[in-house]
């Protein structure tokens, strides 16, 4: 009965089963009137705290010995868009400077393009103290094995203690790859990150948002995350502040690749910002009722600098590009208000957006479930409604 | 050829209910299915044999015995053989230890071309297990994928979403892809003959002993991050519900509005 | 001992069947009522599923697989029907399939049942008439035998799908007369093609409940068939007929069981949510105990009907007598209805003047349900069924 890690004391367990009823990952079953734990446990930890006869014991491998002093400062990796900074990048430099500042560490910053050093000055204003610049023509797209590999040898050679990476398309691509490659932990998608005890407190959101969890990797190093955009806070700049910067020359065959970039499609018009990086999102669902309509959303977008988002039931009927979907097969953003406008919210629409700061529902149907997470609801038409929104916020924005 | 699949039965979180009182997870009565992203690759993956004849489709998971009928349903969606790699000493497994008891799998089933991932599965979505495995195998991988095309010479042309839009890519064998989805795509219901079918297809059972590889790398053991805590998230607070005539309530709204940082600080 | 587990397959089947109804059904059913067709649509979706020809054998295009199998697709049918239209025409089709497929010849069988499993035509199920029910041995149709060909005169009435059969085409399984003194020793039953078949006169009657599928009758003068549409023996008709009657009565007790489970699943919904002088109704003891009285009586339905469909695949294997078939069939379907109707019918009354709104989409369930007290063997005739195995022959009523 006894698994790794995880342990049934069979005579205080009493087959009540209400193990089985918390596990969110079903993995314990009443086998002869006792708890038999699965395989897919995930050491969670809820049954523990439900068990009214102290009958589940888990053992976390103790903290290892491993000198891992010798690992030091918190690291981020820094996305780049057209040669600028992606505004995730300030987030991470931001939260790297809190953590490093509880640690008593530096932060540092790997850049890789075709061109990166002008970014430096910039990114040191938001907190970071060493800049690892890695420059070439090579790098201006991004391509998973040379940035793997040119990763992995920066960690190695100067040993990082924590590295954070952008929860993005490119994110979550490049550090599964580095930290297979460093066989060390990673955590995806974390909304917090502290400092416990020394470690780096990982926290996610796991089970469609239902659950959440704090992770640690304790005995190996660097200790590695992804961080989802818009949920830290950008600290504010100083400019004053410069970066040590340290140029790592690479030399790179473009004919060692096995997979070969023939057309980049864009279908995002320039210069409007994409749905993860936006501070406002204004969604239309079904309840928009045509392509057209969007329109009063869009206007209602350049009031308040916003982007245009819709649910999958917009984007199916064709109203929307898909690259425009929040929720559970489109894009989890986290802007700081959410507008939805003639959205049901069904569990597969919330999942993408409810980390959101403030949500905002507009809907003909009080029963609808966005406004079970919607912090304000207006029950009415969104037709009549939005655009005099819109004339409201002209008029009170002018003011200030 | 050979492709392989790499499945996970999840429980459909979208069953999911958080009790509002005691916002504990209600799970009573929640069924395990195929990870909806695995519905398709595993379909896209049937189709690629299909196509290129000669070839055939391996689908394997991490997991408790149950996760058999995940398997089934693969077979009875087209797959030719089904592995579980079922064993307690997988119990805690991180995505690291994940990729390594997978990858081990596939060394063990001994050539491939193409691996088929979903791009992340719903109970986690964590999105690491494919890219770790690769590395692990050592190949190119593609994250992100939406379509596949395949020529007669064993080219592969591939949309991978980007966050403004997709890009064409071209890439040799052999290869891990992850799969997304396209929001248009239906899942397929096998019938019955698919189903009687997949009954007559091999089907392994592999456990530690099977896999071989180093003991201490498996399951809580042999991962790197520790879940140390769960907990349901914190309720946001009571929606505040405004009814009014369209001009009154557009008012109020502004009001909200107006006070919030992200409309002031710009 | 008991072993109340479904295989693997059937488990498999039910997961699949749940995304078909889903995905097909489920968005269909609000436009499916409007019109007293069932859409050929349907019925293409239902045979590229595979579901026309379960039972029937490989040789003829079905599956071949087991009766419960049946069963768990006329409940997942109901589940998603309200209005039991699709699973009337799965379970009429399913039943009298099988009756051809025992009883019919070689060369009838490779000309209907391809075209009945792929969708094309349909099959049903003709023995009603105005005033001939359950008293089937005082039918009037008659059937005569002309040289190499059969002659039938009469009509038949209360018949499902005869505008389906008349237009996409398809037929009906018929009992008619041949020997008129010797009552139901005297029957033939045979296949009847509706659509294009030369004094077939159709007429339609509008159900209350079931709207999506057609009901009506049909004038039979001097309708003359192919010798090789005869089903089993000349004048041995009524033993035959029995064998589809009683496998679509224990897929009814699957359809009521279907469709009232559904009815409480949303009525537990409707509990939690809806208050009433200050509290959640759910909280109310009249509605708890209506809750599980409700719920204990759908479960046993459910396993009443299931063990009798175990009963049929048994007795298909020669594990168990018509009788036993007989008995077990008969319990089901004798409960089934009247359990059923009454469980929506509390449901309804949960949901106070909204519930016979015909915005409420378990009024449509309680209508069709209330039909199969009727269809297909009336209540009173189970009732006399079961009677008849615990009393003995010479007990039998009405003789």
């Amino acid at each position: 009965m006894k698994i790794l890690g995880i342990e049934i004391i069979l005579d205080k367990c009493t087959g009540c089963g209400l193990c089985v009823k918390v596990c969110p990952f079903a993995a314990v079953k009443i086998l002869n009137k006792k708890a038999e734990i699965e395989a897919n446990c995930t050491l969670c930890g809820s049954c523990l705290e439900v068990c009214k006869f102290d009958a589940i014991v888990i053992e976390r491998p103790k903290l290892s010995d491993k000198n891992l002093s010798e690992y030091k400062n918190v690291w981020i990796f820094v996305e780049i868009r057209e040669n600028e900074l992606k505004k995730v990048s300030l987030e991470l430099a931001s939260k790297a400077r809190e953590i490093a500042d509880t640690l008593g560490e530096k932060v540092g910053a790997v850049i890789l393009g075709e061109k990166a050093k002008h970014l430096c000055d910039e990114i040191a204003a938001y907190g970071v103290d060493i800049a690892y610049i890695v420059e070439n023509k090579n790098l201006s797209e991004y391509n998973t094995s040379n940035y793997t590999g040119i990763l992995t040898g920066l960690i190695l050679k100067y040993k990082p203690n924590i590295v954070l990476f952008p929860a993005t398309h490119l994110g979550r691509d490049l550090a599964p790859r580095v930290a297979a490659s460093l066989e060390v932990g990673l955590t995806a998608d974390c909304t917090g990150l502290s400092i416990k005890d020394g470690l780096l407190l990982q926290t996610r959101p796991a089970f469609g948002g239902n659950i959440m969890a704090d992770i640690i990797s304790p005995n190996v190093r660097p200790q590695m995350a992804t961080t989802r955009p818009n949920v830290m806070k950008i600290q504010k700049p100083d400019h004053s502040r410069k970066a040590e910067i340290i140029s790592i020359p690479i030399e790179l065959d473009p004919k060692a690749l096995k997979i070969i970039i023939k057309e980049v499609v864009k279908t995002t018009k320039a210069g409007v910002k994409s749905l993860d990086e936006a501070d406002i999102i204004i969604s239309g669902g079904r309840g928009m009722g045509s392509a057209e309509n969007f329109k009063i959303l869009e206007d209602l977008a350049k009031t308040i600098n916003g982007v245009v988002g819709a649910s999958r039931a917009a984007v199916d009927a064709g109203w929307r590009p898909r690259t425009n979907q929040v929720g559970q097969s489109g894009k989890t953003v986290s802007p700081k208000i959410y507008i939805a406008c003639g959205i049901s919210g069904k569990i597969q629409h919330q999942v993408g957006m409810k980390s959101s700061d403030t949500i905002i529902a507009i809907n003909t149907d009080r029963e609808a479930p966005i406004f079970d997470i919607a912090d304000c609801g207006i029950i009415g038409d969104l037709n009549e409604i939005i655009p005099a929104l819109n004339e409201e916020l002209k008029k009170n924005l002018c003011k200030n | 050829m050979k492709l392989i699949a790499c499945i996970k039965q999840v429980p459909d979180t979208t069953e999911v209910k958080v009790d509002p009182k005691t916002h504990t997870l209600i799970r009573d009565g929640v069924p395990s299915i195929l990870n909806p992203y695995d519905q398709f690759a595993i379909e896209e993956c049937v189709r690629i044999r299909d196509q290129i004849g000669d070839c055939s489709v391996s689908v394997l998971t991490m997991g408790p015995p149950q996760a058999r009928s995940a398997l089934m349903r693969c077979l009875a969606l087209g797959a030719d053989e089904a592995i579980l790699i079922s064993d307690k000493a997988f119990a805690g497994s991180d995505t690291w230890a994940t990729a390594y008891t997978l990858s081990l799998a596939i060394k063990k089933i001994g050539f491939f071309d193409i691996v088929f991932c979903g791009q992340q599965a719903i109970d986690g979505d964590t999105a690491q297990v494919g890219p770790e495995l690769a590395q692990q195998l050592g190949i190119p991988q593609v994250t992100y994928v939406e379509k596949i095309e395949i020529d007669n010479k064993n080219k592969l042309t591939i949309n991978k979403q980007t966050e403004d839009g997709y890009q064409i890519l071209e890439a040799k064998l052999p290869l891990l892809l992850t799969l997304l989805p396209p929001t248009s795509f239906q899942p397929e219901h096998p019938p019955m003959s698919s189903i009687l079918k997949a009954k007559r297809k091999p089907f392994n059972i592999w456990d530690v002993e099977t896999l071989g590889g180093d003991k201490s790398r498996f399951g809580l053991d042999g991962s790197f991050t520790q879940v140390i805590k769960t907990y349901t998230p914190p309720k946001r607070g009571e929606c505040e519900l405004i009814e009014d005539n369209p001009k009154e309530a557009a008012k109020k709204l502004s009001k909200i509005l107006c006070k919030n940082e992200a409309l002031t600080k710009r | 001992m008991v072993d109340y587990r479904f295989t693997e397959e059937q488990e498999l089947f039910r997961e699949s069947m749940k995304e078909f109804c889903a995905s097909e059904i489920v968005p269909k059913t609000e436009k499916l009522t409007e019109v007293r067709r069932m859409p050929k649509e349907i019925i293409k979706a239902l045979a590229k599923f595979e579901l026309l020809g379960l039972i029937i054998d490989p040789e003829y295009g079905g599956l071949g697989t087991d009766v419960i199998t049946a069963g768990i697709a006329a409940e997942e049918l109901a589940r998603a029907d309200p209005s039991c239209s699709i699973p009337v025409l799965f379970l009429v089709g399913t039943s009298w399939g099988h009756v051809i497929d025992k009883y019919g010849t070689e060369e009838a069988k490779k000309e209907i049942l391809p075209k009945a499993i792929n969708g094309e035509q349909i099959i049903g199920i003709a023995t009603t008439e105005s005033d001939i029910g359950s008293d089937l041995g005082s039918m009037k149709t008659k059937i005569s035998k002309k040289g190499d060909k059969y002659i039938i005169n009469g009509e038949k009435m209360y018949i499902s799908g005869v505008a389906e059969a008349m237009e996409y085409g398809g037929g009906h399984v018929t009992l008619a007369k041949m020997t008129p003194d010797k009552g139901t020793r005297g029957m033939c039953l045979f296949y009847l093609p509706l659509k294009d078949t030369k004094g077939i006169t159709p007429t339609y009657v509008e159900d209350i409940g079931r709207e999506a599928i057609s009901c009506g009758g049909f004038d039979i003068n001097n309708v003359e068939i192919p010798k090789h549409y005869l089903l089993g023996e000349e004048n041995k008709g009524f033993y035959c007929v029995h064998e589809g009657y009683e496998l679509a009565r224990g897929l009814i007790a699957l359809v009521c069981a279907g469709a009232a489970s559904k009815a409480l699943e949303n009525g537990i919904a409707y509990i939690k949510e809806r208050k009433a002088f200050g509290r959640h109704i759910g909280k109310y003891e009249g509605i708890q105990f209506k809750l599980a009285e409700n719920h204990v009586r759908i479960q046993a339905l459910r396993e009443l009907g299931y063990k009798a469909l175990w009963t049929y695949d048994q007795e298909i294997q020669g594990k168990a007598s018509r009788f036993d078939v007989s008995m077990a069939i008969a319990m089901a379907k004798s409960v089934a209805s009247i359990w059923a109707s009454e469980a929506i019918n509390d449901v309804m009354q949960w949901q106070g003047a909204f519930g016979y709104t015909k915005e409420c989409e378990d009024q449509k369930a309680w209508r069709a349900v209330r039909s199969f007290t009727l269809a297909e063997g009336s209540t009173e005739i189970m009732k006399l069924i079961i009677a008849r195995e615990l009393l003995g022959k010479e007990f039998l009523a009405y003789r």
